[in-house]
């Protein structure tokens, strides 16, 4: 337990300074780099809570292939920092007046919290034992939420048509390899044996 | 609390300390081996000698290689991006090393000799081989070279596109294994498959899954070594366009653990495909005496194999071209991995032979 | 779960399916097969409109997918409009997005995932299934908002409509996960047994109410969350804002009713202040911001605010007349929207879309027909007897004032007098102003359909109110049991 505790304790210190490091670091690669250190450690707490399916598809998904793409992107910017910063100051007001408009709402709320006396049979039972959560996970996820599953399909899709709608644009005159085309050639109708005789060329 | 500091902390710990030397010390050897094996094999390919001059037949060479990239002097770029520069080629190192945590060696005494016999291990292993990633894309960006950085960018699509095959090839291994652990997965192809269903439960060999998953076998390799950077997918480093891509700036020990890195990438892509296709620790046949022989020599001859069939595809293969490469990876193996995973789950349910 | 248990979800099946099939007929007959995509999609949409009128039982409430999803007729109320705006809106855009040449498959694909998005947003009855459904919907039209890309002030659109449009995704998810957070659960049924008039002083949950409101506002359109409205339907092609106009409102509007009725229906006193503030904040705006308007895209954007803040106004009132106000209302809009932009879409001169009110002068000399049909649509917008516009308005008024909402009711007539100018200065620059160049000949005959469609309905709605008024309430009352 105190090796837990420690673990605890060391993943979520690093996570939030890597989420705040995300936010402050002055060259967007290096937000980007804090960001996947977050990741890492959010991983961490979900091995700590048992929830080691999860934690692997957070690395899969978020750094092995988002944050790859968010780097790709941010690499090839060229972000000017000072106007970005004469941006900043002059939002400031107006941004600043919700941040603390907001926090408050959270701390009236959070101050006055008072779970509603019909809540707690609506709390759902933690996993039972015995059952990895990758099956139970899965259980759940082809049974009760089925339909936000399919649903969640359903937007992805529209992702990728959206993604392809918007970009994607089919030039006029390229040639293009065509792999079939060049593995049906013989040897007979591309090559031709030809005698020559020295001095009188093809 | 009970027991001692000893008992609960201290004893584990060194435990644990001697189990991940046992399992480090022998793959960085072969990893230097590999070296010398590579270029031998190559030269015998293309007719030369290879490596003959330092010990017998060249055996010392990769130690003469090591201590001459050790001695040299590391050279940071002045424009370099000197934190990450650094970073980049230790993560690819660690990433490599990291992944062996999970890959069960064997069986002893009932017990698996492995480091850490975790429940979702297909998963972990996944999860860094698609890290590897980022010491390439790092060190392209913070050596602040257009080579080094079109080597990174070209890498950083080129893993991306070929995880996505990877991943369904992997989910069809699990349908067929019913477990995301290696272990699991390894014993499930001993007991259950093909040889069983014909009735000759000695011919193990036919229980793995490399036959009735064949397409899916082979499109894992090639992957494999998209996702490992090799030929004939070495695009991030092309030496006659971008010479030598993200490790251009890269010199002495830097350069040496980019260089083992690599190699044990390739290493650790073996043994995952040995596991996955070839049963890992099991011996081919059912009869005492290969059952005699422990697993992790097995498992060895198994990675040996596939460590040859990666320097044979580096000797006999010429390089893509970056269309073909990402037109195979999204245009051929994608759909027909796809395809795959619905045709495997739905043989599987429909004959019955999902796993409990 | 086996078929007969899941065959109240057909419709949505069956759209689902056809979307995707659609897709892979125009991937495999090219970029040519548009029209054919198009039409197919309009059949679908229309078949789909029977099949929920035959799936739909005559009474209560089928739920289905462990309760995510609830099938009434209240929901198929909504459904069969939001099905027939959606194929009326790409009957209209076929012709112009091969005139503009921005023909592609991917549109009647995108505005079926849009259409299933919002049946799935009116049969939720879940937070998280409300989401899914909102987001859909959402995702879909922020595509179609840029769909001409090589226009700069369309990419503008679609952009602006996604960085807003996520702000307020945010907001929602924000309320949701309060109301989660302090009453344990997401079911809209469980959520509505659990808060009961008491917990009215419950500030997470009146927060996150709130929260939830203003990610439906921002959808809806209303005032302080319209911002994004006058430059989408400016930017966006014609059609695309005509769309826009008629049935995501229609369906955001159906959602915002059953949200706050059926788990919140016993904080009415809490939710009735806000829509109070809301309702008339988007009737002064869609009043007063319209008046300097020139083009005729973002007039329409402001009196589809001043809109959207009538039909609250039977919203607020909390009652059930109120509430079949509001479906009448919506339902009238529609057919009002549509007609004034199948108008807008014969906007063409010398082959170019014009969008500008003084290019209308002197209509009814040069197009008596186009003319007749704008000046039915203006009159009954801005509620003048009898067109059908001013039967919506009678219908959520009365409502207010049963409710006693009589600052509400009297502001609503108010701004509707205001509103009323700009409406019948249109119809003056129409009838009175020297006549400018002739439009184009009226590009498609499915427009002109429509037009006489719209104009027939609005104008003839007065006769018949019958049919419509009866399957409102008797929606309604599906809606509260």
């Amino acid at each position: 337990m105190v090796l837990q505790a420690l673990a605890f304790y060391v993943f979520a210190a690093v996570a939030v300074a890597a989420g705040i490091m995300v936010v402050t670091a002055r060259n967007p690669v290096h937000s980007v780099l804090f960001l996947i250190l977050a990741f890492f450690n959010a991983a961490g707490l979900f091995v700590l809570m048992g929830a080691e399916f999860l934690a692997m598809i957070l690395i899969i998904v978020y750094v092995g292939a988002v944050a790859v793409l968010f780097l790709f992107v941010v690499m090839m910017l060229d972000i000017d920092f000072v106007e970005l910063r004469q941006g900043f100051v002059k939002y400031l007001p107006v941004g600043g007046l919700i941040g603390i408009v907001l926090l408050v709402e959270l701390f009236v709320v959070v101050g006055g919290w008072v779970s509603l006396p019909a809540t707690k049979s609506a709390i759902a039972e933690p996993v039972r034992e015995g059952v990895s959560n990758t099956a139970a996970l899965g259980r759940l996820l082809y049974t009760k939420y089925v339909y936000l599953f399919q649903a969640a399909g359903l937007i992805l899709f529209v992702a990728m048509i959206g993604a392809i709608v918007l970009t994607l644009r089919h030039r006029e005159g390229v040639k293009r390899q065509k792999i079939a085309q060049q593995l049906k050639r013989t040897r007979a109708e591309s090559v031709q044996l030809v005698k020559v005789k020295p001095g009188e060329g093809v | 609390m009970e027991g001692g500091f000893w008992t609960d902390f201290a004893w584990p710990a060194v435990l644990l300390v001697i189990k991940i030397v046992a399992v480090i010390v022998p793959v960085v050897l072969a990893m230097a081996w590999l070296t010398y094996a590579e270029r031998k094999i190559i030269a015998a390919v293309q007719l030369r000698k290879g490596p003959n001059v330092v010990g017998w037949f060249g055996l010392l060479q990769p130690i003469a290689d090591g201590v001459k990239l050790i001695f040299k002097e590391t050279v940071i770029p002045s424009g370099a991006n000197k934190v990450v520069f650094i970073i980049a080629p230790l993560m690819t190192f660690v990433l490599a090393l990291v992944g062996w945590a999970v890959i069960p060696f064997g069986t002893w005494d009932g017990g698996k000799l492995v480091v850490s016999d975790i429940n979702v291990g297909i998963l972990y292993l996944f999860a860094i081989s698609s890290l590897g990633v980022y010491g390439i894309i790092m060190s392209g960006w913070a050596s602040n070279s257009r080579y080094a950085f079109l080597g990174g960018l070209r890498s950083a699509a080129q893993m991306v596109s070929y995880e996505v095959s990877i991943g369904f090839v992997l989910i069809t291994v699990l349908l067929c294994a019913g477990s995301l652990n290696l272990s699991e997965i390894v014993l499930a192809q001993k007991e259950r498959g093909l040889a069983t269903v014909l009735g000759v439960p000695a011919l193990t060999f036919l229980n793995w899954y490399w036959l009735p998953l064949l397409p899916m076998f082979v499109i894992f390799f090639i992957s494999a070594l998209a996702e490992t950077n090799r030929h004939p997918f070495d695009l991030p480093e092309a030496e006659a366009e971008l010479v030598t891509g993200y490790n251009v700036e890269y010199s002495a020990f830097t350069f040496a653990l980019f260089f083992l890195g690599e190699y044990m990438n390739m290493i650790l892509m073996s043994a995952m495909t040995s596991i996955l296709f070839l049963g890992g620790w099991l011996p081919p046949l059912d009869v005492s005496w290969l059952n005699w022989i422990p697993g992790p020599i097995w498992l060895a001859l198994k990675i040996s194999f596939f460590l040859f069939l990666f320097i044979l595809a580096r000797a006999a293969y010429p390089r893509y071209r970056y269309d073909q490469l990402m037109r195979l990876g999204w245009k051929v193996f994608l759909p027909l991995t796809l395809v795959a995973v619905v045709v495997y789950a739905g043989v599987l349910l429909y004959a019955g032979w999902l796993p409990k | 779960m086996n078929w007969v248990q899941i065959q109240p979800a057909l419709p949505e099946i069956v759209l689902a399916c056809a979307a995707m099939a659609l897709l892979m007929l125009g991937v495999f007959r090219g970029e040519r097969s548009a029209r054919l995509v198009s039409w197919l999609g309009v059949i679908v949409l229309a078949a789909v409109a029977i099949l929920v009128a035959s799936v739909t039982p005559t009474s209560g409430r089928l739920l289905l997918f462990a309760d995510m999803f609830a099938v009434s007729l209240y929901g198929a109320f909504v459904k069969i409009l939001v099905l027939g705006a959606s194929a009326l809106g790409l009957v209209m855009a076929i012709g112009y997005n091969q005139r503009e040449g921005i023909a592609r498959f991917e549109f009647p694909v995108l505005i079926i995932t849009a259409t299933l998005g919002m049946m799935m947003m009116i049969s939720a009855n879940d937070l998280i299934a409300l989401y899914v459904g909102l987001e859909l919907q959402s995702l879909s039209l922020y595509v179609v908002a840029s769909f001409r890309r090589d226009s700069i002030k369309s990419t503008e659109a679609g952009l602006k409509y996604f960085v807003l449009g996520a702000l307020a995704s945010g907001m929602l998810l924000y309320g949701a996960s309060l109301v989660y957070g302090f009453a344990g659960s997401t079911n809209f049924a469980q959520l509505a047994s659990v808060l009961t008039a008491k917990d009215a002083g419950n500030a997470g949950v009146i927060v996150g109410l709130v929260f939830l409101m203003v990610g439906l506002a921002f959808k809806i359109s209303a005032f302080p969350f319209h911002m994004w409205t006058p430059d989408v339907y400016e930017g966006a092609p014609t059609p695309v804002t005509a769309f826009f106009s008629a049935a995501p409102k229609l369906a955001a509007m159906g959602l915002f009713v059953s949200v706050l009725v059926g788990p919140f229906g016993k904080l009415v006193g809490q939710w009735q202040q806000v829509l109070v503030l809301i309702s008339i904040g988007s009737m002064a705006l869609g009043a007063f911001a319209a008046i300097s308007q020139s083009n005729i895209k973002r007039l329409l954007a402001y009196s589809s605010i001043g809109h959207v803040g009538y039909a609250l106004i039977g919203l607020a009132a909390g009652t059930e007349a109120g509430y079949r106000g509001v479906l009448i209302y919506m339902a009238i809009y529609v057919a009002m929207t549509l007609g004034a932009f199948a108008v807008v879409l014969c906007m063409r001169r010398g082959g170019q879309m014009v969008e500008t009110i003084p290019d209308l002068a002197g209509l009814s000399k040069t197009r008596p027909g186009m003319a007749l049909v704008l000046l039915i649509m203006m009159f009954s917008m801005a509620g003048i007897p009898p067109f059908a516009g001013f039967w919506g308005k009678l219908y959520v008024f009365m409502a207010a004032i049963d409710a006693k909402l009589y600052t509400l009711a009297i502001l609503g007539v108010l701004t509707s007098v205001v509103a009323a100018y700009y409406y019948i200065r249109i119809v003056k620059i129409m009838y009175f102003d020297e006549p400018a160049d002739a439009f184009d000949r009226m590009p498609d005959r499915e427009l002109g359909l429509i037009q006489a469609a719209a104009a027939a309905f609005t104008l003839l709605f007065f006769l018949f109110p019958g049919p419509l008024v009866r399957a409102a309430e008797q929606a309604v009352k599906s809606l509260a049991g």
